[in-house]
């Protein structure tokens, strides 16, 4: 009976992947912005886009994107970040301060673990506020890979359209995740993910003084920021002084402001974990056509 | 035949009474029944009470000892609950790899329900209980000197002395100068309504245009009434806040739940008179000189602290939301509203007036501040009584001058437009409170506990409940 078993399974397992089984169509919804240089491109239209899956052509829709949507300010609040703390202050205030009204705010602070600070609100006041009475920061360590993990694994729980803005510098000290799975967890969410790069004099007037080490960190965390908005069609910022916070924090909120849907039909192979999203944004002009920068995540993880 | 002679014995006390004005002490009325009664009835009910100094300072000293061995006892409550928090948390590290699902789901609520009890309970001795004490104390201080100001009011209308006070030229308002430079303030209050707005302070404003037509429509009544030389500009809140505030320059707030708990157009009127002194009166502008414009918006008052970051994981804020404690009223700067002892005297006075001369009755003020004091308890009105404290000599302030101004007949209660307004406002409660039920939350509750257990109160119930110790007498 055993023997039966373990010769059916084998069978199964032996199949060569073309007759693997490929799930039924499922519409997936995606958020995207289109640029041209530093201008932001509003107005496409659905001839405007092409989008393959896995390499393979998909059709596809744009709809109106939800609303409200639910921005998460993930900050870190630890000892380190005496080093950064003019970033960190600065783009926090700017941003409540450029943010519309009419989202759903919350505020996610981390530095050993995650705490929610403030829940989500309409009230922006509330996230300065609640910044500012978390007092001294109690922890050396900045667990960031932890932090991401376990916020995405929050907002999976909650649907709609989510939007993180981590403000902090990257660096992760003793993590109990690994880079790897801090970046698969951002691969099964929806939440486009924006790195706010802190710790401008670091890379500006006192990178001379850096050893080998504390550079090496500094890149490692800059790649780590970069990743999560390359994963999830955000943007990562590195400013190279503290004035350039309230102009990058306008640019995020802008770019949330003009974020297309697009919903395709996705035919997910299931014999990789990892479903590649491509999508290209054109306009025909005089017979040639313009290519724009998309950004867009650049695909989906079956959890 | 003994029911005849009670019923003409009674008939002739009741006669005499009000002619003799002298203390016949009612029997049938303890001192703290009588405080039970509202701020109006007691204007009514104090002549004949009667009761002596010494029963009055007794009572009085009663109160004061009540209410701090009630908060004591709610500050005990806190700690209480917060060591056994902290028991609980422990038992969760110690016991989590042992636990089964059944054993960890009742360990879970049993720490989400510490958590909100020691919420309350600090809540309610920081806030809640002096609020609720506050408004008893003031009182006990109208039954003990209302009568003899009462026989002060009256000689001075016998003898026409009245017409001397401080803004006694009624017939005059709007003509008058209350305090000169009105025009100045303009700036500062567009200054600070756009800050506010930047930083997120604002609430939603309602867009529902029934309501929105109804309440300009009044506010610029009672303006044009008024000692306003600057254009009103009025902006309905959509929150569930009970209160109304004023900024310097003419900005008026008013917010949905004032809407909400205004029983007549008088006690809405009166509130939105009092602001509108506030702004003739200039306050915000006099104390606003002493701060910067950081400190203006903000006040480091300790009921934000409470209520914004709720202590523990932010839950206090889940738990503050749900009971509408939160609001404007809580944060904004005292000294951009213009609230000092002093000032609302003023603004009490001069309210009063401009809701009389707009020809709507101005006891509609002090009934809303009665209303404010029983039936939304002391938990929903903490954001109202922060920004209007109850005393004593506000209440006779209002009292006295709504019995010095000249006789008017048909002064308005209420009208079916204000009716019209609660039924339109109906829809964008709804429509407020479902989208409420929609935020989304990160705290993820844990579902399905049983109620927490204590401390025994609801929003909207007396402060007797909590502390019946100032039931009893002396
Ligand atoms: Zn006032």
């Amino acid at each position: 009976m055993i023997r039966i078993l373990i010769w059916i399974l084998l069978a199964i397992l032996l199949l060569p992947t073309p007759l693997m089984p490929i799930e039924p169509l499922v519409e997936r919804s995606v958020y995207l912005t289109v640029e041209d240089g530093d201008r932001l491109i509003g107005g496409l239209t659905e001839e405007n886009f092409r989008v393959s899956e896995n390499g393979e052509s998909r059709d596809f829709r744009l709809e109106e994107p939800e609303l409200p949507v639910m921005i998460t300010l993930l900050v870190e609040h630890s000892r380190m970040a005496a080093w950064y703390w003019d970033d960190i202050t600065q783009s926090l205030s700017s941003f409540v301060r450029s943010a519309p009204d009419g989202h759903w705010y919350s505020l996610v602070t981390y530095a050993q673990t995650i705490e929610v600070a403030s829940d989500f609100t309409r009230n922006r006041a509330e996230i300065l506020d609640a910044w500012n009475r978390l007092g001294q920061p109690m922890w050396r360590e900045v667990n960031t890979y932890d932090a991401i993990y376990e916020t995405a694994e929050k907002l999976q729980l909650i649907g709609g359209r989510h939007v993180v803005v981590l403000i902090g510098s990257g660096i992760d000290t003793f993590s109990r995740r690994t880079l790897g799975e801090a970046q698969r967890k951002v691969e099964a969410t929806g939440a486009t993910i924006f790195g706010i790069g802190a710790g401008s004099a670091l890379r500006g007037r006192l990178e001379m003084y850096l050893g080998t080490n504390a550079r090496m960190e500094l890149l490692r965390a800059q790649a780590f920021l970069q990743m999560l908005a390359d994963k999830t069609g955000g943007q990562a910022f590195f400013p190279r002084f503290v004035t350039a916070f309230p102009n990058v924090m306008r640019s995020v909120l802008l770019m949330v402001g003009h974020q297309y849907r697009l919903i395709y039909d996705s035919q997910p192979r299931l014999d990789r974990p990892f479903q590649v999203l491509e999508v290209e944004a054109f306009v025909i002009e005089d017979d040639r056509r313009k290519d724009f920068t998309v950004r867009v995540r650049d695909g989906w993880r079956e959890e | 035949m003994p029911y005849q002679c009670l019923a003409i014995l009674l008939s002739l006390l009741l006669a005499v009474q009000p002619v003799a004005g002298l203390a016949s002490t009612r029997p049938d009325l303890t001192l703290t029944q009588a405080l039970g009664k509202s701020y109006e009835e007691l204007f009514d009910l104090a002549p004949g009470l009667g009761f002596t100094q010494s029963h009055i300072d007794a009572h009085r000293k009663h109160l004061e000892r009540a209410r701090d061995t009630c908060i004591d006892e709610y500050k005990d409550a806190a700690k209480s609950y917060n060591r056994q928090l902290r028991d609980a948390q422990a038992e969760l590290r110690r016991r989590t790899a042992r636990l089964n699902d059944e054993e960890r789901h009742e360990l879970h609520c049993r720490i989400q329900n510490l958590r909100k009890m020691e919420q309350q309970a600090e809540l309610l001795a920081n806030h809640a209980i002096p609020t609720a004490f506050d408004n008893k104390l003031a009182k006990l201080e109208l039954v003990e000197k209302w009568p003899a100001e009462l026989r002060k009011i009256e000689a001075e209308i016998a003898a026409e002395k009245h017409y001397e006070r401080r803004y006694g030229d009624v017939r005059d308002i709007g003509l008058r100068n209350i305090r000169s430079g009105q025009q100045d303030d303009i700036k500062r209050g567009h200054e600070a309504v756009q800050q506010m707005k930047m930083m997120g302070m604002m609430p939603p404003e309602m867009d529902n245009p029934a309501v929105v037509q109804y309440v300009n429509d009044l506010s610029q009544k009672i303006a044009a009434a008024s000692d306003l030389q600057v254009p009103l500009q009025v902006t309905i809140l959509n929150s569930k806040e009970i209160n109304a505030f004023a900024l310097p320059g003419g900005y008026i707030f008013i917010q949905r739940g004032l809407l909400e708990a205004a029983e007549t157009e008088a006690q809405l009127a009166g509130v939105i008179a009092h602001e509108i002194a506030h702004m003739t009166g200039r306050h915000g502008h006099r104390l606003m000189r002493r701060a910067t414009i950081a400190g203006i918006l903000y006040q480091a008052a300790q009921i934000a602290a409470l209520i914004f970051t709720g202590g523990v994981a932010g839950i206090g804020t889940y738990y503050a939301l749900q009971y509408g404690f939160y609001g404007l009223g809580l944060v904004l700067s005292l000294d951009l509203l213009g609230v000092s002892r002093d000032f609302e005297r003023e603004a009490d006075q001069l309210g009063v007036q401009y809701a009389w001369n707009a020809g709507i009755d101005p006891r509609g003020f002090t009934e809303f501040f009665s209303l404010m004091a029983s039936r939304f308890g002391y938990v929903a009105g903490l954001s109202w009584f922060r920004t209007h404290p109850p005393f004593y000599d506000r209440m006779v302030e209002s009292q006295r001058e709504m019995m010095f101004l000249p006789p008017k007949d048909s002064l308005v209660r209420t009208t079916t437009a204000f009716e019209e307004m609660k039924r339109a406002l109906e829809d964008v409660t709804k429509k407020a409170e479902a989208d409420e039920k929609q935020r989304p939350s990160l705290l993820s509750p844990v579902e399905d506990c049983p109620e927490p257990d204590l401390p025994r109160y609801k929003p909207g119930d007396p402060i007797e409940n909590l502390c019946p110790a100032i039931l009893e007498a002396p």
